[in-house]
């Protein structure tokens, strides 16, 4: 072997070993003993916008108008690494005057050399940044979830205590609570199923549908146009739960001859409000109850509080009128 | 002296059984406010012995709620499904006992007791 072809063998052989540490798209640094860079990746200059001539020979904490000078590295560096043959992952979270700031994972490890125990070192930078935000974005996401689910939680332990249990038996108490907590299912489903908004005409005969087989049961007459907010949605299904329930145990749908009639309009005063009725007819002579129930209450309450109107139940001999007032729009 | 409670909760069905519960047990309930602006306003007529907070409101967090209550010596209870609500309401609320939610009824009413007599 003469001298060229021993040349080419340990060029060849140069070139190989700078083109591994070239393809690793980490940034890497080689570093000696004093901290100086002995070699830099390709990833390492691009990475961090720097050239080969003022990098390689530096020493570390002089790179790139001393932006590697960080109190974290240095104490990896210098009292870390020192005891340890490796330190994989150290966060290092820097304001990099090129690149702005970043959550780098930085690794050292002392270089492999079969023969002795080297104090060459291998760095390794991986840029975490974006993974951090992700991660964090996902914690926010899973409290708010768990937040979400607590909440919900919160719904059926007030239906739960709520439901009147006194002079009930277990199954009446049961079903009742179950009535309830179906109808809390569905206005979910109702509101959140199809992101946004439906229409008053869909909400009214999805929710009574099960009411209204055959030609008595409820009837939902055709009105104007209203768009619903997932929330008005929500309320409004509960209601009408209330109502249809109700009208099953006393008023009209208690009896196979009674009919409901649902209808409503919009009135264009000053601002839009929308005027709903439920009219029972055909069932037994109705009276007002001696006192209002939680059904009675919940439909009151979420008339105010909900939808920002007013209702009036009229317990008129014929059957129960009962009239919502609520302004359209403006409802939160 | 009347044991009065300010319920602040914006989901209804959540303030409804609060209100219904407490005042099952004896208090006198102011509210329940769905929002701060709400809350603060039933402020200037009476000032409850204790209130029952929840943390975010329809028009935002409670925050200045807890601060007016704190300026007028009203102590609160935080109900929310909030694990930590300090991090969402602040500071003012750090240290402010908790009931969680959902909300057991038993802890409720002695936590808010307790509150009344300290």
């Amino acid at each position: 072997m003469n001298l060229e072809d021993l040349y080419r063998l340990l060029r060849n052989g140069h070139v190989e070993a700078q083109g591994i540490i070239d393809t690793v798209p980490d940034p890497l640094l080689v570093l000696d003993q004093n901290l100086c860079v002995r070699t830099a990746s390709r990833a390492f200059f691009t990475f961090f916008k720097v050239d080969r001539d003022e990098t390689i020979g530096q020493h570390i904490y002089d790179l790139g108008d001393r932006q590697w000078d960080i109190p974290e590295l240095r104490r990896l560096l210098e009292e870390v690494i020192p005891k340890s043959t490796a330190v994989v992952d150290y966060e290092v979270e820097h304001d990099f005057p090129s690149i702005g700031r970043r959550t780098m994972l930085v690794s050292a490890r002392r270089l492999f050399h079969p023969d002795n125990n080297s104090r060459t070192l291998l760095l390794s930078i991986v840029d975490a940044t974006e993974r951090r935000q992700h991660e964090a974005e996902k914690d926010v996401l899973l409290g708010e979830l768990r937040h979400r689910m607590k909440n919900l939680l919160g719904l059926v332990q007030a239906i739960a205590r709520q439901t009147t249990a006194a002079g009930r038996s277990g199954e009446e108490y049961r079903d009742a609570f179950l009535g309830r907590f179906n109808a809390l299912v569905q206005a979910h489903e109702a509101a959140y199923a199809q992101e946004g908004e439906a229409d008053l005409q869909e909400v009214l005969e999805r929710t009574l549908e099960p009411y209204s087989a055959g030609p008595t049961g409820v009837l939902v007459e055709s009105g104007p146009a209203v768009p619903l907010a997932s929330k008005q949605i929500m309320t409004l299904s509960l209601i009408l739960h209330e109502l249809a329930t109700n009208a099953i145990k006393y008023g009209a749908l208690s009896i196979p001859e009674g009919q409901v009639r649902v209808r409503w309009a919009v009135a264009e005063a000053s601002a839009p409000h929308l005027r709903l009725v439920w009219q029972e007819s055909g069932g037994p002579a109705v009276a007002p109850p001696a006192s209002s129930g939680f059904g009675t209450q919940l439909i009151e309450f979420a008339v105010s509080r909900e939808l920002g109107g007013r209702v009036e139940l009229n317990y008129q001999p014929a059957g129960l009128v009962v009239e919502i007032v609520a302004p359209l729009g403006s409802v939160s | 002296m009347r044991k009065t409670v300010l319920i602040v909760e914006d989901e209804f069905l959540i303030a409804m059984d609060l209100k219904l519960l407490l005042e099952r047990s004896g208090w006198y309930v102011l509210g329940p406010a769905a929002t701060v602006e709400e809350a603060l306003e039933l402020l200037d007529d009476e000032l409850p012995a204790v209130a029952l907070l929840d943390v975010t409101l329809r028009d935002g967090s409670v925050t200045r709620l807890a601060e007016a209550l704190c300026e007028r010596n009203v102590p609160f209870v935080v109900a929310s499904a909030y694990s930590r609500p300090e991090l969402i309401g602040g500071e003012i609320l750090a240290g402010a006992p908790t009931v969680g939610k959902p909300t057991e009824e038993r802890l409720l009413i002695a936590v808010l007791e307790k509150a009344v007599r300290s």
